[in-house]
């Protein structure tokens, strides 16, 4: 890596507050206590608490907003897609074919069937042609 | 089943977990021996001992042990949350987020295990994952304004921008007490609700809104830049002048203002008078701008150019400017532009004859413009090698020491292809200013290209940390100098050296893919700094990180070394590290002796590493240990290449640079052309044709391209009744026709 990370980025990998967190439901010694609290500071990833409401959030407004949202849905029209999308009929021996042909995961070759009507001669037409 | 601890083992337990975070990771093994002992079958226990182990680099053993927790007890979030992190640390994403998905399953109440799986969700652009995860971290915490805001950038990545607009207002309307004038998140949040107003499309409101909540932003000139963008595209253009016109006075040498005020202002078309006039107005206020000259030279044609031209030139001489040539050689591709900037410097020449003000600074007047026309010359769209090298003899014998004039002279032999001449005389330049870094690089880079692999990491030595351990080259790898490592790379291969060439290449590959992990840090840093909108900028640079010329030139020696290994496969006795060009009886003996002795050499490398490690006392304490953890990472275990250039499948090798390459630059015909000829040998005649397609619908005239064409008839003619019936007619639906066009 070129640059010095800012000091307070903790390396993706391995940290340790990975399994910290994980264990506070344990009851720790005091000693402890003040250790985590002392290490949770330092590591920013443990944020959220530190940086609790600095400033006034109305509570109930803020519930009665979650739940305005709904489960984190799609949008309907994604939704409908999607279900056309589940009703295409793929043959095993077309997806057999796209993924020897082209060297693809099954996945993406059913994918790629499924948006031209499971018809592997279209899908493979829209294969060749250039993309831009 | 969970497994239950005595108490005192229980708190063994916490002393591994406090072991490990401490890096402590001898005393942590210990402990969990301890426990061990006693409860051979306790899963969280092995768990956190796979975990330790991984972290010391025995990752293989590490992932056997943290498979044996696992079937132990099946029900630990804890097992599984180690699982996910092993996979993690080794950068297999995708099943990371799979074992993560089983942790948080059997631990929903699990903040770190949550915020684990959205980091790695949005890593792997697992966009409406990263939605659900940000979705229930809001719900746990929705005092948290971060919350909100990930959740936002969640569905806008998703691509519903409704959505996130309205996630960030919901917030915004919460909030009971106005944030202060400081609060930089806040102020960064309202400009990134902004852009997505705008990105929706609705000028309009995000001008509205940019006016009324974001008036206050701490981040000023976003806004007026946004605000002058939104005004010219509302067609408001009075405001919209008047809008640019505070941006050049802000910053006189941005050439974007100029050209967006231009185009507001309704000047008639060719109207060069008034256009200039505009100009002159900044030049006029600003006597040290450069941009308000220069820029006019751009449209001005004819004498109104001429007369611009001369006067810019002539103050860049009298100052003695060195990039002079550099700025003005994309004038270059109008022809009367082009002709007439050697008569002005000519012209120059001439007038400052008579009155010398060079008072000792050769870099001012004559030697500026002898040294522009020796640049002139040696440019590709006015190249005359003959009148170069005389102005820029003349140029040296007005100064001898000047590094510019001598870089030139250098630049010059290499167009005459003498790369030998061009290597010394680049090396001669910096042995003028030996503390200049530019001269320095570009000494070395001249002689890689006369193949002088070692002489070059030496120039490039004299500038590296000395300290690095492995040299000059290792700390260039580390630096990411991948400039250089592209140059060695290739003159590894001119030289026939196969693996030192793919080593370079791999290399080159290997730092892309550092870029791409780069990111991982910046999904909740940039976050918790509140910096989104730079942190969407990333994100979107990073999707197309591998359309990088760097990367593009890279794969491209790669993908063609590998079709030019898999065209001349090596001897039996399997060393191919080492490739003479021609493949005489000679060449083969001595390229066996090299063979031999590169592999002796290896051997003597492994030896001495294993000397060094047999020496190593095992009870040192903890902090050497992890420093010896990570030098054993470090440590190549191929640093001449043998293993890449011994590949048994050059063709597989090569789709590893092929993939990223065609999905990329997809526009590059080198890079179709390169396809084709990889995916024809390996039988695959549909990606092959779409290659072919692409590199026709680029240019149908390219030689190669035509020569492309009747390959794969030729290919195809004997096989074709035995493809699949589909793939037949495909063929014969998209190629027959394609070729009865061309």
């Amino acid at each position: 890596m070129a640059d010095r990370q800012p000091p307070n980025v903790v390396e993706g990998a391995t940290t340790g507050a990975d399994v910290e967190d994980e264990m506070e439901p344990v009851a720790k010694s005091a000693e402890d206590r003040k250790a985590a609290a002392a290490l949770s500071k330092l590591d920013t990833h443990g944020d959220d608490d530190a940086a609790a409401p600095a400033r006034g959030v109305d509570q109930e407004a803020v519930l009665n907003a979650m739940n305005a949202l709904g489960g984190g849905a799609k949008g309907a029209d994604d939704k409908k897609k999607q279900e056309a999308l589940k009703k295409v009929k793929v043959d095993a021996a077309d997806v057999a074919l796209l993924v020897d042909e082209l060297e693809l995961s099954k996945a993406k070759a059913t994918e790629m069937l499924k948006a031209h009507d499971g018809d592997a001669v279209k899908a493979l037409r829209a294969f060749v042609a250039p993309a831009f | 089943m969970p497994q239950t601890l005595s108490t005192r083992e229980a708190n063994l337990f916490r002393t591994v977990i406090r072991h490990y975070e401490d890096k402590q990771y001898k005393r942590g093994l210990k402990a969990a021996e301890q426990i061990l002992k006693k409860n051979p079958k306790h899963g969280d226990t092995m768990s956190m001992k796979a975990l330790i182990m991984n972290a010391q680099g025995k990752t293989e053993e590490a992932f056997a042990l943290a498979k044996d927790a696992l079937t132990i007890d099946m029900k630990s979030h804890i097992c599984w949350h180690v699982y996910g992190i092993l996979y993690r640390t080794n950068k297999n994403f995708d099943e990371a987020i799979k074992a993560y998905k089983f942790a948080l399953k059997l631990e929903p109440e699990s903040v770190q295990i949550q915020r684990d799986l959205a980091v790695l969700q949005v890593q792997m652009r697992d966009y409406q994952g990263y939605v659900q995860s940000r979705f229930a971290m809001l719900k746990a915490r929705p005092q948290v304004r971060q919350n909100w805001t990930a959740l936002a950038i969640a569905y806008h990545l998703d691509g519903n921008l409704s959505q996130a607009e309205n996630i960030l207002t919901t917030y915004e309307k919460s909030v009971t007490s106005a944030p202060s004038k400081t609060d930089y998140e806040n102020s960064e949040a309202v400009l990134y609700k902004n852009s997505i107003i705008a990105e929706v499309g609705d000028i309009e409101r995000a001008l509205t809104h940019l006016e009324s909540d974001a008036k206050n932003s701490l981040d000023r000139l976003a806004v007026m830049e946004l605000r002058a963008r939104y005004l010219a595209e509302l067609g408001r253009k009075e405001e919209a002048a008047k809008a640019y016109r505070a941006l050049v006075e802000r910053n006189s040498e941005r050439p974007e203002y100029y050209k967006r005020l231009v185009d507001v202002l309704d000047i008639p078309e060719g109207d060069e008078a008034v256009l200039k006039a505009v100009y002159d107005e900044y030049a006029a206020k600003n006597p040290r701008c450069d941009a308000a000259k220069r820029l006019p030279l751009d449209f001005l044609t004819g004498d109104n150019f001429r007369a611009a031209a001369k006067a810019y030139l002539n103050l860049m001489f009298d100052k003695g400017v060195p990039s002079t040539f550099a700025n003005l050689k994309h004038l270059y591709s109008d022809q009367y532009k082009r002709d007439i900037m050697p008569i002005l410097a000519e012209e120059y020449l001439e007038e400052r004859k008579s009155n010398q003000v060079a008072n000792g600074d050769s870099s001012k007047g004559a030697g500026a413009a002898l040294y522009f026309l020796a640049q002139h010359y040696n440019y590709h769209m006015s190249r005359d090698l003959a009148k170069a090298s005389s102005y820029v003899d003349k140029a040296v014998e007005l100064d001898p020491k000047n590094t510019d004039f001598h870089m030139t002279r250098a630049r010059i032999y290499k167009h005459q292809d003498d790369t030998q001449k061009a290597s010394e005389a680049m090396d001669h330049a910096r042995s003028l200013d030996t503390r200049d870094r530019y001269i320095n690089s570009k000494a070395a880079k001249y002689q890689l290209r006369n193949n002088e692999n070692e002489k070059a990491l030496a120039t490039m030595g004299l500038f590296t940390r000395a300290e690095t351990v492995g040299g000059p080259l290792a700390d260039l790898i580390d630096m990411q100098c991948i400039w250089f490592l592209t140059e060695d790379g290739e003159a590894w291969q001119r030289r026939g050296n196969v693996g030192m060439a793919l080593k370079r290449l791999h290399t080159i590959f290997n730092i892309f893919d550092i870029w791409q992990e780069d990111q991982f840090d910046f999904h909740s840093f940039s976050l918790r700094k509140g910096q989104v909108r730079a942190y969407i900028d990333l994100i979107r640079w990073e999707d197309q990180l591998r359309d990088h010329p760097f990367y593009f030139r890279a794969a491209l020696d790669a993908v063609k070394l590998y079709i030019e290994m898999y065209d001349k496969p090596q001897g039996a006795n399997g060393v191919n590290g080492i490739d003479g060009k021609t493949t005489n009886g000679e060449d083969a003996a001595e390229k066996k002796k090299a063979a031999k002795k590169a592999k002796k050499e290896a051997q003597k490398a492994e030896r001495e590493a294993a000397e060094k490690a047999a020496k190593q006392d095992p009870n040192k304490p903890s902090a050497q240990k992890t420093k010896d953890v990570e030098d054993t990472k470090k440590k190549d275990d191929d640093p001449t290449g043998l293993r890449l250039a011994g590949t048994t499948d050059p063709l597989a090798d090569a789709m590893k640079f092929l993939g990223h390459m065609l999905q990329f630059s997809p526009k590059n015909i080198e890079g179709q052309i390169a396809g084709f000829e990889v995916f024809i040998r390996k039988k695959k005649y549909l990606q092959a044709l779409r290659c072919l397609k692409a590199a026709m619908t680029l240019d149908k005239d390219h030689p190669t391209v035509q020569e492309q064409i009747t390959k794969l008839q030729k290919a195809l003619d004997p096989i074709l009744d035995t493809l699949p019936p589909k793939v037949q007619e495909v063929i014969s639906l998209e190629f027959t026709p394609a070729v009865a066009k061309a």
